[in-house]
């Protein structure tokens, strides 16, 4: 039976990690001085259009990814509390609340106003460091919040800034055919959204006066696409029990595929992980000290409390070995990517958001997952304001234990907001999982 | 003094109240098909014209059981009755369902019903949410273009320009006839309750547009619109609600603090009834063009542009039905109203307009503490128009 | 000073206590009665009526008008009207502290924040009271987890540290929590610390929505306790001003109110429009309006003239 472990870490993390934490943490203090250097920044949220802003000669700002960063930091108490006092309620999803307090702060410290809760805008304060944006894009698949988000920042920034919509269709399947990267519609709502990006082109050529760098673009593309096949093969080497890595190395990692720029470090970073786990593999040595369990992660990531989990997970003797948000997202479909004509294969990529699905599509995608990474259960972060995440997931706990009998847990909490977490609940809803699949491993032995 | 008649007023309520048993019966004594469609934007004048009756499918009033398991809680009470009416087979009198919204919530409930009823033709039009580009238009009537054909499909019929002209006609007269109620209310012609008002729009949603048309002409009718005089009450505006009907009970408790409801802005209400499509040239590019400009005459906070802002809608309709106050009526969890709830409450200040915000849940609404915020609201207003004691 | 000396009274029957508190005719605070109990109880506001007239040292028939507020305010005998609970606690802070901007009264099952103007009035409320988190009731949770007197708690967590992380989201998930915390030996004080940051935090929120502003005051039975004012002071990066008697805050603003109708009454001028009169005279308890000129029926001919109102204390139904 399951007992938990005396808190010893026995939760191995790739150290090779923290090159890309190093890259990401200047790439933010670098982006922090945007309007000092006298750069155009633009502000977006959702899908990676940074290589399109990169060889446009811009300085790109994802408001998530900086929500996120906060959080993980434990620093998100100010964002959201201006946030709160602009007018926020806190159900709403809480990377919008986070970084719509940032926006607010921004805005404030160019106003130099200060009121409200906050109190004195502190200019050492993180969260309002963000630069103040030139212009705002907004491409945002799957979730209405999402695609809604930007006309917000655009208000509060008082309507004084152009903002340019990408719109991508939901991957809903209303024909027979329809099936993940298959079907009438995959091929035509493809064409569609890079037609969108084309307009956007154009767009960023106005708003910067200059012309967009067809080869930067093509350039930057092809190390995205090498960064992607390294990271694939990675995660591809963590199908093989014990896992040399975990879920939580590739979250590690998904700063970096998501807005980093492409280039050589965002490769060499990559083959480092690469080639740590590959050196795991031949050493022996493996992620989690006594892996007895496999768990697939489905959720948005709750980036407060991401060394939690991580610790806790490894204590059962549980490896998260994959994970929705990690292994469903992010640049996923690199041979999709003609680097000489990469339009297409980015609208597509755009389009495989992992929010962006419909149940058929992402039932298929986890049975697949189930299969390859040899999954014992499934942990279901039933995430309190992200309700594109959570929508299907009831019905996925149903399928996985349908047809492939595999157990699964749910845990609430949140991506942004730790005060919507309860430790103790989770203990006993991963300890019963646990024990549900010693039962069936008994079960089946005999 | 005016009165609706009860008796109208009864059989209004009936079918409001209850859609699916509304659908049953219509479906027994005309032999035909029933289409579930979901707010906002889907145009029920499509289904009409293929001669089948659309009803816009509503909140439920049961407590929510079976769709625990399927939905989670922080979800808003209308998403959550629909996956529970879904599971519990109280959907099934629809012959198809469609939907033309993206909000996320309301996917997730439409997804459920894919899951629980896997035969049942369900069909998502995605009328894009970003209004001001060049390209939504032509993405919307694609859209439409392939509502049509499988609505056809499924009905095995034609939907020709002459039917659809003739559909969106009948529509677009029901609509005059709802704004005549609620230019009679805003004017003091008629005193009409909000809950009352919100039974005459909401049956409209479900109800044969002929048989509901006829109801509101016996309505206007049996009225004398005459001056009844402007009360010396305090007048409020309710707005938001995108989706669901608030209940009637909490309509109730606002007005049973001595208040009249003036006007609003909710899907249950004049957003529903704010535009009329197109009755000349091609039919179904009208409706493209009703999509786009409805939100142009009544903006949502749903649909994402730069061209006009529900905040300045709203300030300027105060002025237009001389309210004095403004109640927010906020399904709880409802994100489109929490994104944009912010710029109203701002709007509202610098207006110098009062402003209340009711969170609002499926269940367990507890009459009594709502009493007390209105109240207290009521009061305030009531001292600021007050010459002050001494 | 007027030689022509009167009193009115304000009645404050809350979910845990009843107060009552007399004023004079200069709005004067002359006398205060607070009175525990288990449920909303028409005794104890009884009782609580009885103190304070002995408290000012006046018989009760002097008393010429009464305001009742809180959730049992239809439930006050002999009340000639009611006001929200909002309305009243932000004219009593007003009052007690002339100035202030900012009222924030947690109470024992629901917490509010009031924005005021110059006159005391309501400009801007926001309420939470759907849920304990952040409420007055956890802290009973707490005093019970911990095993310490509830008016013991404030003064534990003034000893401890605050650095223990707390659920604030729910005050049932919180005694778990506590609860957990001590078996994993934690110090008792930081744990009591550790809850008062995590309902200064709530507190936050809800000030959020009305927006910070200073003077701040805090009123209603939460406002004794030490630790709760600085919590909440220091959430808010502004210090509280404590009031000698927060807790009478409710029913000394109905008392001025009472004191408000009364003098308008006598002037005769129109207090409030036709729809208050009759919203009034139905939810008057304990029998009709008295008037002089005529037998307390509303027919709307003419202004109701105000003379000395009995004080009648029979039980209304």
């Amino acid at each position: 039976m399951t007992v938990a472990q005396p808190r010893k870490d026995k939760a191995h993390r790739l150290s090779s990690t923290r090159v890309g934490g190093k890259l990401v943490a200047d790439y933010w203090e670098n982006i922090f001085t945007a309007k000092e250097r006298g750069k155009h920044v633009v502000w977006y949220n959702g899908a990676a259009l940074n290589p399109l802003f990169h060889a446009a000669g811009l300085e790109w700002c994802h408001g998530e990814a900086f929500a996120a960063r906060l959080a993980a930091q434990h620093l998100e108490g100010p964002a959201q509390a201006a946030g709160a006092e602009y007018g926020y309620i806190n159900e709403l999803c809480s990377y919008a609340r986070t970084h719509l307090g940032c926006a607010v702060l921004t805005h404030q410290n160019s106003n130099r106003s200060e009121t409200g809760v906050v109190g004195l805008t502190d200019q050492q304060e993180l969260a309002s460091k963000l630069p103040a944006p030139d212009f705002f894009v907004n491409g945002y698949a799957g979730c209405s919040t999402g695609q809604q988000w930007d006309a917000m920042t655009y208000r509060v920034f008082d309507r004084a800034l152009p903002l340019f919509n990408v719109s991508i269709p939901m991957l809903w399947g209303n024909k027979p055919d329809a099936g993940y990267m298959r079907g009438e519609e995959w091929i035509e709502v493809g064409k569609y959204v890079e037609g969108q990006l084309r307009e956007l082109v154009d767009f960023l050529e106005y708003q910067t006066g200059r012309p967009f760098d067809w080869d930067a673009l093509s350039e930057s593309m092809s190390y995205i696409k090498r960064a992607s096949e390294l990271r694939l093969e990675g995660m591809e080497l963590c199908r093989q029990a014990p896992t040399p890595a975990t879920y939580w190395d590739w979250v590690a990692s998904i700063a970096p595929i998501n807005f980093l720029p492409g280039n050589q470090d965002l490769v060499d970073y990559f083959a480092g992980v690469k080639a740590e786990i590959e050196q795991r593999i031949a050493d022996g040595v493996s992620a989690v000290e006594n892996e007895r369990y496999r768990v697939y992660f489905d959720g948005i990531m709750n980036w407060n409390k991401l060394g939690f989990l991580t610790r806790k997970f490894a204590e059962y003797d549980v490896a998260v070995v994959a994970g929705r948000y990690t292994h469903e997202s992010f640049w996923q479909e690199p041979q999709l990517i003609d680097v000489d004509n990469p339009l297409l294969g980015m609208a597509q990529h755009y389009l495989l958001c992992p929010l962006n699905h419909g149940l058929k599509n992402l039932q298929e995608l986890l049975l697949r997952r189930l299969d390859e990474y040899a999954i014992d259960g499934i942990a279901f972060h039933s995430t309190r304001t992200c309700r594109a995440m959570t929508n299907p997931q009831s019905m996925l706990a149903r399928a996985a234990e349908a047809e492939r009998g595999v157990k699964s847990f749910f845990f609430e909490g949140d991506v942004a907001d730790a005060s919507f977490y309860n430790d103790e609940l989770f203990d006993s809803r991963l300890e019963a999982m646990l024990e549900a699949i010693d039962v069936q491993r008994m079960r089946s032995a005999v | 003094m005016n009165r609706l008649s009860p008796e109208l007023m009864a059989t209004l309520r009936a079918a409001a109240d209850d859609p699916v048993a509304y659908a049953q019966t219509w479906k027994t004594t005309h032999g035909g098909s029933v289409i579930g469609a979901f707010p906002m934007n889907f145009p029920p004048e499509l289904v009409h014209a293929a001669g089948a009756l659309p009803v816009l499918i509503q909140e439920n009033r049961t407590p929510i059981t079976e769709g625990r398991n399927l939905l989670a809680e922080f979800y808003c009470g209308y998403t959550r009755s629909v996956a529970d009416q879904a599971a519990l087979g109280q959907l099934d009198v629809f012959d198809a369902v469609v939907a033309a919204d993206h909000c996320v919530q309301l996917l997730g409930a439409v997804d459920v019903i894919r899951w629980a009823r896997p035969e049942k033709p369900v069909h998502f039009a995605q009328l894009t949410s970003a209004m001001d580009d060049a390209w939504t238009r032509p993405r919307v009537a694609g859209r439409i273009g392939e509502l049509t054909t499988e609505i056809e499909a499924a009905l095995g019929v034609s939907i020709t320009s002459d039917t659809l002209t003739a559909s969106i006609r009948m529509f677009n007269a029901n609509r005059r006839l709802l704004r005549e109620f609620y230019e009679l209310r805003r004017s003091g012609r008629l005193r009409i309750t909000a809950s009352e008002m919100q039974v005459l729009v909401k049956s409209s949603m479900v109800m044969d547009i002929a048989e509901h048309t006829v109801a509101l002409e016996r309505l206007l009718d049996g009225i004398d619109p005459a001056d009844e005089g402007q009360p010396d009450v305090v007048r409020l505006y309710l707005s938001g609600h995108f989706c669901h009907a608030p209940r009637p009970e909490l309509l109730d408790v606002i007005e049973e603090t001595g208040v009249i409801v003036v006007d609003d802005d909710l899907y249950t209400g004049y957003r529903y009834i704010s535009t009329d499509v197109p009755e000349t040239g091609d039919p179904f590019e009208a409706l493209s063009s009703w999509y786009l400009e409805r939100n142009l005459n009544a903006p949502c906070p749903t649909r994402v542009t730069t061209q006009v802002d529900w905040d300045r809608y709203l300030v300027d309709e105060l002025t237009r039905s001389n309210a004095n106050g403004v109640i927010v009526l906020m399904a709880k969890f409802c994100e489109p109203h929490m994104l944009y709830y912010p710029e109203i409450r701002k709007a509202l200040e610098k207006n110098r307009t009062p402003a209340l915000l009711i969170e609002t849940e499926h269940e367990g609404n507890p009459v009594e503490t709502l009493r007390t915020r209105v109240e207290t609201f009521v009061e305030r207003i009531r001292r600021q128009r007050m010459p002050a004691l001494s | 000073m007027s030689t022509d000396k009167w009193f009115v009274m304000g009645v404050d029957l809350g979910s845990t206590t009843a107060k009552a508190a007399v004023v004079d005719q200069d709005g004067v605070l002359c006398g205060t009665d607070v009175v525990q109990m288990g449920a909303v109880s028409r005794e104890a506001v009884a009782r609580a009526i009885e103190g304070a007239a002995a408290a000012a040292r006046i018989p009760r028939e002097v008393v010429r008008r009464t305001v009742s507020t809180g959730y049992g305010r239809r439930l006050v005998p002999g009340a000639d009207r009611t006001f929200t609970e909002i309305t009243c606690h932000a004219r009593g802070a007003a009052a007690l502290r002339p100035g202030v901007r900012l009222v924030i009264d947690i109470g024992g099952q629901d917490s509010k924040a009031i924005i005021v103007d110059d006159d005391g009035l309501v400009k801007r409320f926001a309420m939470n009271d759907r849920c304990a988190s952040g409420t007055g009731r956890f802290f009973d949770v707490l005093a019970r987890a911990l095993e310490v007197d509830i008016d013991a708690v404030g003064d534990l967590a003034l000893a401890g540290a605050e650095g223990l992380e707390v659920s604030t989201m729910c005050a049932t998930f919180a005694e778990t929590e506590v609860i957990s915390l001590l078996a994993q030996g934690q110090d008792k004080a930081d744990i009591a610390a550790s809850v008062h940051r995590a309902v200064a935090a709530r507190t936050l929120g809800l000030v959020a929505q009305v927006g910070r502003a200073t003077p701040a005051v805090m009123t209603g039975g939460v406002a004794k306790n030490p630790a709760a004012i600085r919590c909440v002071s220091q959430a808010l990066r502004h210090p509280i001003e404590v009031l000698d008697q927060p807790q009478i805050a409710g029913a000394y603003g109905a008392g001025l109110l009472a004191r408000d109708e009364y003098l308008g009454a006598r002037t005769a001028l129109p207090a409030r429009d036709a729809a208050t009169e009759t919203r009034m005279a139905s939810r008057s308890p304990g029998g009709g309006q008295h008037c002089a000129s005529c037998d307390g029926v509303l027919d709307g001919n003419h202004v109701h003239a105000g003379g000395p109102v009995m004080l009648d204390l029979q039980r209304s139904e």
